[in-house]
Order: structure tokens, then sequence, then C-alpha cells
């Protein structure tokens, strides 16, 4: 997925197209069918044409679904959602925000709050963005932890979207299962094995044999770490805690428990 | 196992520092031996979860929480020092939430008693510790200061912290407690540099994000978040950036040849662990400092100003 560029057409001196509603603040918060342009607007018969001829259709939210409400606030992540307030410190603290102009953690919050699955599932492709850099909990005046918000957004959007994720976010649920299957199955991390098998995932294998990760593995191999990697093995007793755990995730009645969340 | 001694501590490895990380983990040891403690790494650890695991409920609370045990039942040691800044989140994490969440605490003490491992159940009286922090409140300046045999005189190093050694301060408890260090402006390192005769660098992107944890899937957002920092340190003049996070390593050191692929040679930059600088200042050789493992070669750098 490729980063939006929003300096195309500032460079080299030519005016970029004039994009629809250009001159409104914070532009990419409004939907492209939410502005409303004149071309000759008359009111009470003045001539208002020109620079006052955009508007934004007010929105009305309506239809608060509560039991959405309830779901999340009953997992660990998003336990603190009835917290928020809505002051956007978390949009204006993010890493992410400037790169995908379209990820909005304080309209994901809001989303949430309302259950408003219809608005959610427009943001499913840039809604798995966040890099967890704590800025936004760090900076929230009501302790919400919007960083653990996103991780609980990620769960609705599994519940609701099973078909979006398989296709949209096919790589992010591939790695984040690697990774799962890693954690819980070895108790402990092989970071040469994750690396390849993500970027077969993603579909690298050809920058796997190319000089950049042949030059690392080479180098690695020389020095002995890749043989330390192969050492590593697991924890003593750990199929004990593997059982405990997968225990724990099967018994969960929140949307924590991904088998039970469909 | 033995139980500790009073200049020992327990430590926890990771994964990444027993394996690619090495340099991080040797250089650690070495030098808080000099300083006066001995590591001592908990037997049988596991994996903290490194953050792929929160959506998981109180499973990824256990996932520390086991090694928290481990220490105190095997090493007789309340606290835990690590190295790594996403297992420093992990650990301080849960045991912020355990404290204050009494469901929480006993989902993770179900999961406990499930698995049987420990004959007691967890209670929250032990803290997580980063070394860097560590190092700094147990120690302090002044015992780096009496180490120092080689200053290193004329090298300039921009330190950086990442997110997860400082933030979020409901975890780490920076800003609120006073030994703690400050979340927006951490100076920590900055301190322990220029006590080893260094110079630092202002360069804004301290505490900036390296896009680490999507570094698999979505490499295009950790790419250009590293090239800015690497960029901007430069421009301020750093010879080497300094970090404390095995993490930051894998986007900033071991994906550098890519980013320089991308986005030109102003994001060239070596990379090397703060206690590797340490250990170089206190009298270890290069090769024992492990500056070979980094992928940008600070070796080139050190030997140009003759350390």
């Amino acid at each position: 997925m490729a980063i939006e560029n929003h300096n195309t057409g500032n460079s080299g001196g030519v005016r970029p197209v004039v994009e629809k509603g250009e001159h409104i603040i914070a532009r990419h918060l409004i939907e492209d069918d939410n502005i409303k342009e004149e071309k000759n607007l008359v009111i009470d018969g003045v001539d208002v044409s020109g620079r006052w001829n955009t508007f934004i259709i007010s929105r009305v939210d309506s239809d608060f679904d509560r039991s959405f409400f309830e779901e999340i606030k009953k997992t660990v992540v998003g336990s603190r959602i009835n917290r928020c307030w809505q002051c956007g410190m978390c949009t204006a603290s993010c890493t992410v925000t400037p790169l995908y102009r379209r990820f909005n953690p304080r309209a994901f919050i809001y989303m949430m709050q309302l259950g408003n699955l219809k608005e959610l599932k427009k943001y499913i492709d840039v809604a798995w963005r966040c890099v967890g850099c704590y800025k936004c909990s760090q900076r929230c005046p009501k302790q919400v932890n919007p960083a653990e918000m996103m991780e609980a957004l990620a769960l609705v959007i599994k519940k609701y979207f099973p078909e979006e994720v398989k296709t949209k976010l096919k790589l992010d649920e591939e790695v984040k299962k690697i990774y799962e299957d890693m954690i819980i199955g070895h108790g402990r991390l092989d970071l040469a094995k994750l690396h390849t098998s993500a970027m077969q995932k993603s579909g690298k294998t050809k920058e796997l044999l190319g000089k950049i990760e042949r030059d690392a593995i080479f180098k690695m191999a020389k020095d002995g770490r890749a043989f330390s990697i192969l050492r590593l093995g697991k924890p003593h007793n750990w199929s004990r805690s593997k059982e405990a755990i997968e225990n724990y995730l099967h018994k969960l009645n929140t949307i924590e428990n991904g088998e039970a969340g469909v | 196992m033995d139980k500790l001694k009073e200049n020992q501590a327990a430590y926890y490895p990771g994964c990444a520092l027993l394996t690619i990380d090495r340099a991080y983990n040797n250089s650690s040891k070495l030098v808080s031996k000099k300083m006066g403690i001995e590591l001592v790494e908990i037997p049988d650890y596991n994996c903290c979860g490194i953050g792929e695991m929160k959506s998981k409920g109180a499973a990824s609370m256990y996932m520390p929480l086991r090694n928290m045990m481990l220490a105190k039942n095997r090493l007789g040691s309340k606290n835990l020092v690590m190295a790594c800044s996403v297992c420093y989140h992990e650990f301080s994490r849960s045991i912020a939430r355990v404290k204050e969440n009494r469901n929480e605490l006993s989902a993770v003490n179900e999961i406990f008693k499930e698995a049987g491992e420990f004959n007691e159940e967890y209670i929250p009286d032990g803290e997580a510790r980063h070394i860097l922090e560590f190092l700094y409140n147990e120690k302090g300046v002044e015992e780096v200061k009496k180490n120092v045999v080689k200053p290193l005189k004329g090298l300039k190093v921009a330190p950086y912290y990442g997110c997860l050694y400082s933030r979020p301060s409901m975890y780490t408890f920076t800003d609120k407690k006073p030994k703690m260090d400050n979340s927006e402006r951490p100076h920590f390192m900055h301190e322990f540099l220029e006590a080893l005769g260094a110079e630092t660098v202002f360069y804004g992107n301290e505490v900036q994000c390296c896009g680490g944890r999507n570094v698999v899937q979505d490499e295009e957002t950790s790419f250009t978040l590293c090239s800015q920092t690497i960029s901007k340190a430069k421009k301020a003049g750093a010879d080497v950036i300094a970090l404390i996070c095995p993490k930051c390593a894998g986007a900033l050191d071991v994906n550098q040849p890519k980013i320089v692929e991308k986005f030109g040679k102003d994001s060239e930059l070596p990379i090397v662990y703060l206690t590797q600088l340490m250990a170089l200042a206190f009298g270890f050789s290069k090769k024992e400092a492990e500056f070979g493992d980094m992928i940008s070669e600070p070796l080139k750098v050190l030997n140009e100003k003759g350390f």
C-alpha cells in the first residue's frame, strides 16, 4: 500500500488542479460527497458566487448502537472508550496521520462510541496502520489510551468485516498470525524465521535473494549470530503455559476470542 | 539456582538480544559489571509478546508476568532489569494494569493456576526497569565518569530514545515518579554520553517513532520515518546515532541499505547502541563491544576518529 503523496503538483511551480473544497481547513476529514459547490449562487437577491460558493453538508449521526459500545468496553484494550471526550489530541500528535491523511484516531474512537459501522467500513484500508508509538496515549488528557484503542478497532474490524480483512488487510492479518503462532506456540521469537516467512507472505521472495538480504545473512553466518538463532529453543515446560493460554482464550466471551467472534 | 547476591540483578534478555542483537546484550553486561552490578539472566525466560498479543486480553499480561514470577521464584528478586524497550513496555504495561485492575489480575492468576508452574499467586510488588534508567538511578552519572578510561572526545552523538522507553507515562511512570526520566524530553542518555566525553547534538527527532512495529506489513511508513530521523541527525552534524532499543536497530540499522536505496545518501549514518559506546569508553575493545555486528558500519567512523 502506497503512502498518499500530498506534495505532488506543488513541485515544479505548477499550480495543482483545484480540488473540490480546496481551501477548507482539514479538508481530508470531509468526504467528497459532503461538499457542495455552487457555480452561481444567489441568496436573497445577492450574488454570493466566488469564494463563498462552497458548503459542507451538515452531518447527522443517529442510531446509536450502545451494545457495540459495551462490547468494546469489555475488552482489555478498549476498556476506557467511555472516557473519550473527542478533543482530538490523539490525531494531533499521531505519527501516522501525516503519512496517511485518512488515519484519524479521534474519528475512529467516535465511530466506535456510536457504533457506526457503515462509516467505519470506509476506513478499513488505513485502520491498521497504527505504529504503536504511544504519543497519543501520553498526551491524552483523559487517559483513554488511544494507541490500545486501535487494537480494539482491529478486533471490531476482524469481527464485522471478515471479508475485507481477507482482501484489503491480508498481509497484516498473515503477519499477525505468524507472530501469534510463534509467541504462543514456541514461547520465544525466532526472528530469522519470522523475517523470512513474513517476506514470503508479502510476496518479496525475490528481494530475499537480493544483494542486501544476502549480505546480511552472510554477515550473520560469518560472525556466528545465525547459529545462536538456531540454539534459541523453547522455555522448559512451555507446553503447559501454551495450553493454559489457549484455554483462557477459548473461554473468553468478549470479541477478543477470535473463534466465537463471528 | 542460587538466589542473587547484593551486587547482582535479575536480567531479562529477550529474544532479539540473545540472537541477532548480541551486541546490545554483551555490551550491557560488560558495562553493568564494570559499574558494579552483575546482570544474571533469568532461566527459562519466555517472549514478552512484543505488542502483538495486546488484543488477546489477559494472555498479553501473562507473557511478561511469567518472567516476573521466574525472577522471584528462581532468583529471589522482585525487580527485573531489561535492555529492550519493547520488552520494557510490555512488562511495565502488565504490571501497571494489574496493579490498577483487580479483574485483570485475577484473570492472569487464573492462567497461572491452570499452567500450574508456580505454587503461588502473582502479586504485583515488583518493577520492570530499563537498563538506562536502572544504571542512572542505581549507579549514577558520577560512576560512569569514574570508569571512563578512553574519553570519546570529538565524537558527535545523536541520542535516539524511541517511543517506548519514556512513553506512555501511565505505564512507565515517567514524569510521575521523581526518579524517572522526562517523557517528552528525556535526558538520561544525554547525561551518560556527556559523561563519556562525547558531544550530543540536538536534532529534534529524539522521541520520534521508527515505525519498527509495522516494518514488515508497511515498510514504506517505517522507511519514511527512519529516513527523517537519520537525515535530521546527519544535518545536525552527528557522527553516529545511539540507540537503546533493538527494534529501533531493526528499523534504522538493519534496514539502512534499503532506506539509502530509496531516499539517497542523506539517510546514511552509522548506528550504535549506547552501551557499546559506554563499553568503548570504559576501555573494552571494539571487538568486545561487537561494533562489527552493526550493518551500518560504525567501525569506519570510530577508526577515523581514532578510538
